[in-house]
């Protein structure tokens, strides 16, 4: 009896664990978020060295096709829940043999390798998934489309948009320990690099660079037990630079040394300009942020106060 | 291959499989809905019976239940009414012909008042044939029909034998080891009738008419020994079942062992059980003391497990009956805790309903002109009129299973290919003009001299500085393909490490990546 209770509860959780995978396959729920509580977006990584035109039709090509793909695989994601219950009541032909006085295993066995093809094409269905592309994916085509107007002819934007993920083992800068011996690792993700010849002959250089620090996990002894506890990994803070150099055409400007709208230590939107320089006929600042996510307009209104020091050369 | 191909090739190659194993189960024959059932006709207590027999023993044209235990020898009619009584001392009994008329007789060894005897019961008119007689204890007793005519043959429980005329005249005298007689049986040697005896200490011997040794050996103590025709040549295989689990057939004519095998477990009963229908040769079905249950071939030369199972406690008998009239037998089998199960030939398990205390014997055969089963248990016998019913057509089953799943895997392959491709994650917008190619290779060129100017500022190092400065060397790469597919001329400035596949600039000694050298 004993044996029998112990193997019906495996065969139960097994079961449950084969429903509930089927149940969440058919209503698309997935993990939400990642081990620090952070919403995973897609990965997407795209390289820049097109006109505004192309690169914006291609970026929403890219998107259309990836919600293709969901959409496509949407439409049957109840099949394996039903394959499921195709399974059971196979399954129930046995039992109402079994009742009948019948001993007989083959619509269980059948049962079974249904709900086997239930989970491959449960699998395949999740492959079809794509997580939602982040908020800077549309925000950086919304900068391109702004500035496409001031594009030199013939020109190209040039750079890439990084959307990998900004705590990539890849992107980590540097490391440093502390007293305890803890490791803290410093990301530094520059997700948008751009290049444009601007058709007042200027040169703009724009990075958008998000830094940030994460403890790693790490296992401590206590004081008081004298337990062994391991600490997860703890995510300590995240800021955005946004490095933009202005290469000024001298035949057309010259360069004001300040200006009321950009100067050092000025907030505009998100930002705060923290370092400056109007040297050898070229802008170059830093804005930072202390916020995670900087929106497409708060770049545009920092390169847009940048422009004020650009004063134009009489005719 | 198209991707819209590769889902329909392996659905295809699993249906192949699915509908292969589906045949192989419907036209084997393994899949079965099958069902025995009993219904008891009549009961009546009788505690721990050691013999019974359905056989004719009144000398009329009907079947008797004929039973006995410790101590009592009773004959039951068709419908369960005693016909005969009799109450004995340390009682053993056998059938046999006694008094030549071609119908069983009952012949009981027991312990009289005036010392070992022997009765009769012929027509349910009991007779002593011989009494006080220079034997032990009884242990077994035997009707042989030797050539030379029929004797009864005495064993006792220390390993003695003592031969009778059928009017009660001792003949001969044997010893076969030192301990209880668990074994006598008529053997078959070129076609003429010989006697097998064991004892449980593990001696064994073939007979001649005069009690002479025609061979002898000795094995592990032995539980059970039984001699059968297995091949109907004329010759007898002898098989026993040893304390230790040791099976041993042995051939009858010279004692040379046939077979043998360990069961792991005492082997508490061997019967003969014709499983597979095929009449010129005979299975044999072993139940160990630990509830295994074993059938075996016999083909002549040797012996071949057909198929094994079990019960959840000894097996205490075993009976071939053929229940569902197909031709075959069933071996009908129970345990010392009153279970009962019905094994089919290709070995599969059905329950009849379990007894509450253990069975002991039992038997087939008409009573009152129908088919019955008849088992024994503990406190009662009871009469069961056994049914068997099938599902027709039911082992084609497998074949409509397969079916189902195929369809389902079909389905499946279908809504697959369906489904298009993820598209690439890593895209590049890139204008093809010249200009635009040479403005790139400038931006490239400037982020490289960036990610070494943060290195060396200190703000990145390690791995993000490579794998920067990786993806950056493989654009640049890119670029320079680009150039060299619109046909614009330029001046390479990378080569791949051939370890890594990295890129790396043209003239570097060392792979920054993996550290292979490089050669160029």
């Amino acid at each position: 009896m004993e044996n029998f209770i112990c193997v019906g509860g495996i065969l139960l959780v097994f079961v449950l664990v084969i429903f509930f995978y089927l149940l969440n396959t058919a209503r698309k729920k997935v993990a939400p978020s990642n081990t620090l509580g952070k919403k995973d977006f897609l990965p997407v990584y795209i390289s820049l060295a097109d006109k505004p035109q192309s690169i914006m039709l291609g970026m929403d090509k890219l998107k259309i096709d990836v919600q293709k793909t969901e959409k496509s695989g949407d439409k049957w994601r109840w099949i394996p829940m039903i394959i499921f219950f195709g399974g059971v009541g196979l399954m129930a032909v046995d039992l109402l043999l079994l009742l009948l006085g019948y001993t007989s295993f083959i619509f269980i066995a059948g049962g079974i390798a249904l709900w086997i093809a239930a989970i491959v094409m449960a699998r395949g269905l999740r492959k079809s998934d794509s997580q939602d592309f982040a908020p800077r994916y549309n925000g950086t085509k919304n900068i391109l489309h702004t500035l496409r107007d001031d594009l030199r002819p013939s020109t190209t934007f040039l750079g890439h948009l990084d959307l990998t993920g900004s705590l990539l083992p890849t992107k980590v800068a540097r490391t440093s320990k502390d007293t305890q011996d803890r490791t803290t690792e410093y990301f530094r993700d520059e997700w948008l690099a751009l290049k444009a010849k601007l058709y007042d002959g200027n040169i703009l250089r724009v990075s958008a660079i998000q830094k940030s620090k994460k403890r790693k996990s790490y296992t401590k002894r206590s004081r008081i037990s004298g337990k062994y506890k391991t600490k997860p990994e703890k995510f300590k803070g995240t800021e955005h630079d946004l490095k933009v150099r202005i290469v000024a055409n001298p035949d057309v400007y010259t360069i004001a040394r300040t200006s009321p709208t950009f100067k050092h230590g000025l907030n505009i939107g998100k930002f705060t300009v923290s370092q400056l320089s109007t040297e050898g006929g070229i802008i170059s600042f830093v804005a930072s942020s202390p916020f995670e996510e900087v929106e497409h307009e708060n770049i545009l209104q920092v390169i847009q106060s940048a422009y004020s020091l650009l004063q134009r050369k009489a005719a | 291959m198209s991707r819209k191909v590769i889902p329909f090739v392996v659905a295809f190659i699993l249906v192949c499989l699915v509908m292969v194993v589906s045949g192989v189960f419907a036209f084997s024959g393994a899949v079965t809905a099958e069902k025995f059932g009993g219904n008891v006709t009549w009961s009546q207590p009788y505690s721990t019976a050691e013999s019974m027999k359905v056989i004719n023993l009144m000398g009329d044209d009907q079947d008797e239940l004929f039973i006995q235990n410790t101590s009592n020898v009773t004959l039951f009619d068709g419908g369960g009414n005693v016909l005969l009584s009799q109450d004995y001392q340390y009682p053993k009994t056998t059938l046999g012909d006694v008094n030549g008329d071609n119908k069983e007789d009952i012949v009981v060894f027991y312990l009289s008042d005036s010392g070992y005897a022997v009765d009769t019961i012929i027509n349910g008119e009991t007779a002593t044939l011989a009494e006080n007689l220079s034997i032990g204890l009884p242990a077994r007793v035997i009707v042989v029909r030797f050539a030379s005519g029929p004797q009864i043959v005495l064993g006792d429980s220390g390993g003695g034998l003592l031969s009778l005329s059928l009017s009660g005249e001792p003949l001969w005298t044997y010893t076969v080891g030192s301990e209880e007689i668990r074994g006598m049986d008529d053997a078959l040697i070129s076609g003429q009738m010989h006697l097998a005896v064991a004892s449980h200490d593990g001696a064994l011997a073939v007979l001649n008419q005069g009690g002479e040794s025609i061979w002898n050996t000795s094995q592990e103590q032995l539980r059970r020994m039984r001699a059968f025709d297995l091949n109907s040549d004329g010759n007898s295989e002898i098989i026993t079942g040893g304390e230790y689990g040791a099976l041993f057939v042995y051939n009858a004519v010279d004692g040379s062992q046939m077979y043998t095998q360990g069961m792991g477990q005492a082997v508490s009963e061997v019967r003969v059980v014709e499983l597979n229908g095929e009449p010129s040769s005979r299975e044999f079905v072993v139940g160990g003391k630990d509830g295994g249950v074993w059938a075996f071939s016999f083909d002549g030369a040797t012996s071949k497990e057909i198929w094994s199972g079990s019960l959840s406690d000894k097996v205490t008998e075993i009976s071939g009956i053929d229940i569902d009239g197909d031709g075959t037998e069933e071996a009908v089998i129970g345990d010392e805790s009153g279970n009962v199960a019905v094994f089919t030939g290709s070995g599969s398990r059905n329950n009849l309903d379990s007894h509450s205390t253990g069975i002991t014997r039992i038997d087939v055969g008409k009573l009152n002109g129908e088919r019955h089963v008849v088992i024994a248990d503990g406190a009662t016998v009871d009469v069961n009129k056994v049914n068997f019913s099938s599902i027709p057509g039911f082992q084609y089953t497998p074949l409509v299973v397969g079916v189902i799943i195929s369809a389902v895997i079909l389905l499946i392959a279908a809504i697959l290919a369906s489904i298009p491709m993820k598209p690439e994650l890593k895209v590049s917008f890139q204008d093809k003009s010249k200009e635009s190619l040479v403005a790139e290779r400038r931006m490239l060129k400037e982020s490289i001299a960036d990610v070494e100017r943060l290195r060396k500022s200190g703000e990145v190092t390690g791995d993000a500085y490579l794998a920067r400065l990786k993806r950056l060397r493989g654009d640049l790469a890119e670029n320079e393909t680009a150039f060299k597919t619109a046909g614009f001329p330029i001046k390479v400035e990378t080569i791949q490490c051939p370890n890594c596949g990295g890129t790396l600039e043209l003239g570097m000694d060392k792979c920054e990546y993996c550290g292979q050298v490089l050669l160029s």
